[in-house]
């Protein structure tokens, strides 16, 4: 977070003008989304940056988790789930049926909060979806699976093992495993739904630096149940709490002056 | 008063321990019971004219027409029921999963599974066996085949439930990660979950199997029975439990003793396949963890 340093020096407004040039990669308008007819987000209104992290961060239950699977329409896959209002990626509405699933999913990958591995070798994990989308030479595989393992700083440990069941690796291994699948099929934004909750302090660590080293190519958002977490990797930071937004800023202004009362409850620990 | 309370349950632990102690070993004893006689009586029979020699020799015979038959019926009904079974379970799972459809299926099928199978025999008489003999003028009635299909209705509701369960045993998060990343959903329910369940499919086709390896009545009025070796599906075939009862029935004690060597040899085919089944879930769990 060296920029932090150079934004304090130069003071809030200039550091929100900088800001507000990043351009907008995904734009939330009047979102609302019901569970069964239960209504699950109120009405939520967010630009969120290109090539930066986004934390969503808010107690359990508040929606957070729910306002990411909306981005890539993995809710879809359950019945009686409803989102109204528009998620616009650059500029196109995901949220109309006759966006293609398959081009929304090419573009947004996710990762989960278990690392779920698919029961096949290493190598087959990260090449399995990027054969669907394309058709490459052996020889073209083998280099997009290792562009995609170095950029999830996995390959050194498993370059000699690759013919071997990624069930077999460790759970930190197995998620970095999992964001190279996702890098793999070069998407444009990366959802990261509480990527670090099943792993221990050292995984964790990796990860963060991942987080760090990947946002100069991809959008990232990311839910988290830590706020420091929130506080070390993101530039921009979203507090939610009943299914509302109740605040979106520079990570830096929620952690240190917040707009909202319930910003500072939260962050400061008098409730969630 | 609290040491009396912990005197009380312990007094109940004690008894509960000791009444499921003895309803495991009552049943426990039946098994080794049965599988000491068959073996006792079996034993002494199984000879190399068990193999070789057909049932038309009667006392001076064997089984190979029986084991033939019963081999080539068992896989034409495990080839039938097998798709099936899988392709139905697989609708259950991923397609029907929480729908009245699939909770009408799934309740059918329990209805199957539980089905008579002297009843499933019946049926298969009217369906295959007189149509057939109606189209053929008398030349082909009872069959290997007919008997296969009675024996695939015996087997196809164990693939069915054992694919449904196995399918829904593998976390929604597998299914969340593969969509995700665009994968349609047929090619990720093939690619990804059959994988993650093949050991568990497995396992229910050789159950299936283990079941049916054992049925008489659906054979009686579909296979028949047959003394000459065929290994035409389309004739009349002789089977392993049928020419069990056929044997049993008979006053001939050197046809009992021949019925003991059949009896032993479903049995330990039986046994063979639970603990291949065993091999192959054992497996798959060291494998997961």
């Amino acid at each position: 977070m060296t920029n932090f340093a150079a934004n304090d020096a130069a003071g809030m407004p200039a550091a929100n003008a900088a800001r507000a040039e990043a351009r907008t990669k995904i734009s939330v308008r009047d979102l609302n989304f019901f569970y069964n007819g239960y209504h699950a987000l109120r009405g939520i209104h967010m630009d969120i940056p290109e090539k930066e992290v986004t934390a969503i961060i808010g107690p359990s239950g508040c929606g957070k988790s729910t306002l990411l699977r909306i981005f890539n329409r993995i809710y879809a896959i359950y019945p009686k789930l409803e989102a109204t209002g528009s998620v616009m990626l650059d500029g196109e509405n995901v949220l109309d049926p006759s966006y293609s699933l398959n081009r929304l999913r090419s573009k947004v990958g996710m990762v989960f909060q278990k690392p779920v591995p698919f029961p096949m070798t290493i190598f087959e994990n990260v090449a399995y979806g990027i054969r669907h989308h394309e058709k490459l030479s052996r020889a073209d595989m083998e280099i997009r699976v290792e562009q995609a393992l170095r950029g999830a700083a996995l390959w050194d440990e498993v370059k000699d093992k690759l013919k071997q069941s990624a069930l077999g690796l460790s759970g930190g291994q197995q998620q970095r495993l999992c964001i190279a699948r996702g890098i793999a099929l070069r998407p444009e934004v990366l959802l990261l739904d509480e990527p670090t909750s099943a792993l221990d302090p050292i995984a964790t660590g990796r990860i963060e630096q991942l987080v760090e080293e990947l946002k100069h190519e991809y959008t990232i958002v990311i839910v988290t149940h830590n706020m420091q977490q929130a506080a070390r990797v993101s530039d921009r930071t979203a507090f939610m709490y009943l299914g509302e937004l109740i605040e979106f800023d520079d990570t830096e202004k929620i952690f240190t002056k917040p707009g909202k009362k319930q910003t500072e409850d939260y962050i400061t620990g008098r409730f969630g | 008063m609290s040491a009396s309370v912990y005197a009380r349950r312990r007094a109940i632990n004690v008894v509960a321990l000791f009444l499921s102690g003895c309803a495991t070993v009552l049943g426990l004893v039946f098994l080794a019971w049965i599988l000491w006689t068959t073996l006792k009586n079996g034993v002494g029979a199984i000879t190399p004219r068990l193999f070789t020699k057909i049932t038309a020799y009667a006392d001076q015979g064997g089984l190979s027409n029986a084991i033939a038959g019963s081999l080539i019926m068992d896989v034409i009904a495990l080839l039938i029921c097998t798709p099936v079974g899988v392709l139905a379970g697989t609708f259950l799972a991923e397609y029907a999963h929480r729908s009245k459809l699939g909770a009408a299926v799934r309740f059918l099928n329990d209805i199957l599974l539980s089905a008579p199978s002297i009843v499933l025999g019946l049926f298969v008489y009217v369906i295959v066996v007189v149509p057939m003999s109606n189209l053929t003028h008398g030349s082909i009635s009872f069959s290997g085949i007919a008997g296969a299909v009675a024996l695939a209705l015996i087997g196809l509701p164990v693939i069915v439930r054992t694919t449904d369960e196995m399918l829904q045993l593998v976390p929604g998060t597998l299914r969340e990660a593969a969509l995700s990343l665009g994968i349609p959903q047929w090619k990720m329910t093939v690619q990804v979950l059959m994988r993650s369940a093949a050991s568990g499919i497995v396992t229910g086709v050789l159950l299936a199997l283990a079941r049916l390896a054992g049925e008489t009545a659906p054979l009686l009025f579909t296979a028949f029975g047959n003394n000459f070796m065929t290994l035409h599906p389309l004739d009349k075939m002789e089977s392993l439990p049928v020419a069990i009862y056929q044997y049993t029935n008979d006053p001939n004690p050197a046809l009992h003793a021949i019925a003991w060597a059949g009896a032993l040899l479903i049995t330990l085919f039986v046994l063979a396949l639970s603990l291949l089944t065993r091999l192959l879930f054992s497996r798959k769990k060291v494998h997961h963890d």
